[in-house]
């Protein structure tokens, strides 16, 4: 296996824990909708937890 | 300690909560953007070592509410109990916005009112006395511009200084019966008389508000039907067309041209590693999100020239030119702010339907809105738009023409389902003035959506297309697919039965069909996929300067003509919207039977809308219906003959519910 090859592995799995924690996080904040432009000053969210 | 900031709707309390708080809600130049109540801590700026919350309320007339948002307004003021409130009061319309400041001060709270938008005032020529208004109303006043952060501290300063204090109230509603209207209607225009003279003497006015000035004529023409209508669809066109044919693309192929670069670089350090890693790496993350966030600057582009639209003052102006068919139709004409905002986000315009007071409307409107493509779709439309139809600005202008055609036959169907007869209803909506729009207000607006735009790229997405190019690169051995075996995929095996369906629609293959399943989770996900399935990551020309047009590899790798591109850019439209989109629908439907059915709609709607256009597109394009017209014509009669069977049993309700009536009176009678 190359140093390539190894980093790669490193840099997929890097890539896909933080995306995923980063989703995890958000919906334990309990922002339902990642990526909607609101979903920081969502009313609902902000009141009543989630959009959804 | 808590400052509730109340005000009349468009009066500028939420632009003023976020300079004092320094949150960025969303703020627009029309009445009713903000449908809830909203808590965030003061800047220390403002609050010092204390720790003060802000509320910023929604919209409100008067202490009697006419609309929901406004009471939410009335109770939390009412049974809330704040320590102050900030009474931001439209100093460009003094009188009528005086109206609901009275009532405040009889609440025995402590009441500062910020005298806002002082710097319009200004250019007009008119001048209000604060120090005397200040003396009539019993409370400080302050000259306040939330956009330049003028006049905050001491407001701010004073609100909490008063806390804890008793307000003495200028004018006392005298003792009435309130469920006497004639009675409770003398009051208010004994209270208006009570303005009126106080308006009276603070305020003189260069321009008087009976005259008619050019702003005034404006108005008029816009807001008159057929020439409001065409200057609206030439003004969207315009935006279409700087957004997506000219400076998009323009910018776009800079950034492709990067990611393009990048992309080459990861693949060339990955020759030799196994060609798993470097198709996931490379392909599925690089690429495929690469080819999503190419679409960032006409996403951008546009965002940023809807905000200066919002801005200026132009949406409200359609909303009311809007108004009428909306309600002919069988909407609200409040129905009319959603589907705005929904060239946005879906989510924030059904949230939006909040507005709307009766609950058959509120519920059709929120089932419509998506009709409208939101930011997600421009993706969609822009590679569909490049690849068959040579970027043509048409395309994207005819997508939320035909979305607002949608709006109104399907609200004609509800209609028809739910016997709805059509009855006066009125939509109060006050047309902001015209001013310049800003540029640091649209460019803020337009780096937040384009902030979450990538946030979703690098989550959603991202993930997304890791897990299609794995489908895509395994069989269900989890051995490697050969080449020219790529039908033995998981994805293919998954998405094939789907593709069956789609037959009738002239893009039956499985590659589309999972690219339009993932669209559920994000809409984006549909270009994202169709670059992972097609190994195409490239989809605007670096070359040419432009999105790539014509016969090119695009439409070549899909095999799809005109037609069929057509049909499948509309099935992705006006399907369904996201998950997220579906989970807000059901919280402001609050019925399960209301959301089933605007899922099964949606659904019914892609399909007929995609399968028309096949069917009849190859008619006239080759002279015969293409393949599968029969299955689709039968599928067709299927979701006919269910509307119909929903609309007798909706009905059958309101026959129970008369027979049950006419028993009780025989019963009566007999008695």
């Amino acid at each position: 296996m190359n140093a390539a090859t190894v980093i790669a592995v490193i840099a997929i799995a890097a890539i896909l824990f933080f995306a995923a924690r980063y989703l995890y996080k958000e919906k334990k904040k309990g922002n339902h909708c990642v990526g909607c432009p609101y979903a920081g000053s969502c009313t609902k969210h902000n009141n009543t937890g989630g959009c959804s | 300690m808590r400052i509730a900031f109340a005000g009349n709707p468009n009066s500028g309390k939420t632009t003023m909560y976020n300079a004092l708080t320094g949150r960025s809600e969303k703020v627009g130049n029309w009445g009713g953007v903000t449908v809830g109540s909203k808590e965030y801590k003061l800047k220390k700026e403002f609050a010092g070592d204390k720790e003060v919350i802000a509320v910023d309320l929604p919209g409100a007339y008067s202490m009697s509410p006419f609309t929901p948002e406004e009471g939410i307004t009335s109770e939390y003021v009412r049974t809330a109990n704040p320590d102050a409130i900030v009474n931001i009061v439209d100093a460009t319309n003094l009188s009528r916005s005086l109206f609901f400041t009275t009532q405040l001060l009889e609440l025995g709270i402590p009441v500062v009112v910020a005298l806002n938008k002082t710097d319009i005032n200004e250019k007009e020529g008119t001048k209000i006395d604060a120090e005397k208004l200040s003396q009539k109303l019993g409370c400080p006043v302050f000259k306040t511009v939330s956009t330049e952060n003028k006049g905050l501290s001491e407001m701010i300063a004073k609100a909490i200084s008063l806390a804890g204090t008793i307000q003495t109230a200028p004018y006392l509603q005298a003792d009435i019966n309130l469920h006497d209207k004639a009675a409770v209607d003398a009051e208010d225009r004994k209270r208006y008389s009570f303005v009126n003279d106080i308006v009276a003497e603070v305020e003189t006015r260069k321009v008087k508000s009976a005259e008619s000035t050019t702003a005034d004529k404006i108005d008029a023409a816009l807001t008159f039907p057929i020439v409001g209508i065409l200057v609206f669809a030439a003004v969207m066109f315009g935006v279409f067309w700087i957004s997506q044919t000219w400076l998009g693309p323009l910018v776009a192929d800079w950034l492709v041209g990067w990611i393009e670069t990048f992309q080459g670089w990861v693949a060339g350090q990955l020759e030799n590693s196994p060609a798993i890693l470097s198709a996931l790496l490379a392909d599925g993350i690089v690429g495929g999100v690469g080819a999503v966030v190419g679409f960032l600057p006409l996403v951008m582009v546009m965002y940023f020239l809807i905000a200066l639209l919002e801005d200026c003052g132009y949406m409200a102006r359609v909303s009311a030119v809007m108004d009428p068919i909306f309600k002919r139709v069988g909407l609200s004409g409040k129905s009319v702010i959603p589907v705005v905002i929904g060239t946005g986000c879906g989510i924030p315009a059904i949230m939006a339907c909040r507005t709307i007071r009766d609950e058959r409307e509120r519920r059709a409107t929120s089932m419509l809105t998506t009709f409208i493509p939101c930011g997600a779709k421009i993706p969609v439309i822009a590679l569909f738009a490049g690849a068959f139809f040579s970027g043509a600005g048409w395309v994207s202008t005819l997508c939320y023409f035909f979305g607002l055609v949608l709006i109104f036959l399907g609200a004609l169907l509800i209609k028809a389902i739910t016997g709805y007869k059509y009855r006066k209803s009125f939509f109060i909506m006050e047309l902001p003035k015209w001013k310049a729009p800003s540029l640091k207000f649209a460019f803020k607006s337009m780096m937040e959506r384009a902030k979450a735009y990538i946030v979703k790229a690098a989550t959603i997405i991202l993930i997304c297309n890791t897990v299609v190019q794995i489908m895509q690169t395994f069989d269900w051995h989890f051995h490697v697919v050969e080449e020219g075996a790529e039908n033995t995929s998981i994805l293919a095996s998954i998405a094939s039965p789907f593709a069956i369906l789609l037959i009738p629609l002239g893009f039956g293959v499985w590659q589309l069909a999972a690219a339009a399943i993932t669209g559920f989770i994000a809409k984006e996900n549909v270009v994202g996929t169709l670059a992972v399935v097609y190994g195409l990551t490239a989809f605007i020309d670096t070359e040419e300067l432009a999105m790539t047009g014509g016969a090119n590899t695009v439409a070549m790798t899909m095999g799809l003509t005109s037609v069929t591109a057509l049909a499948y850019l509309f099935f992705n439209l006006y399907t369904p919207p996201c998950f997220a989109a579906i989970g807000a629908m059901n919280s402001e439907m609050k019925s399960k039977g209301w959301l089933w059915g605007a899922i099964g709609l949606q659904l019914c709607t892609g399909y007929t809308v995609a399968f028309l256009i096949n069917q009849f597109g190859t008619l006239f394009t080759e002279g015969h219906f293409a393949a599968g017209f029969v299955p689709g014509l039968i599928a067709e009669a299927c979701m006919v003959a269910a509307v119909i069977l929903i609309g007798k049993r909706v009905r059958s309700h309101f026959d129970e519910q008369y027979e049950l009536h006419r028993k009780v009176v025989k019963e009566g009678a007999a008695a």
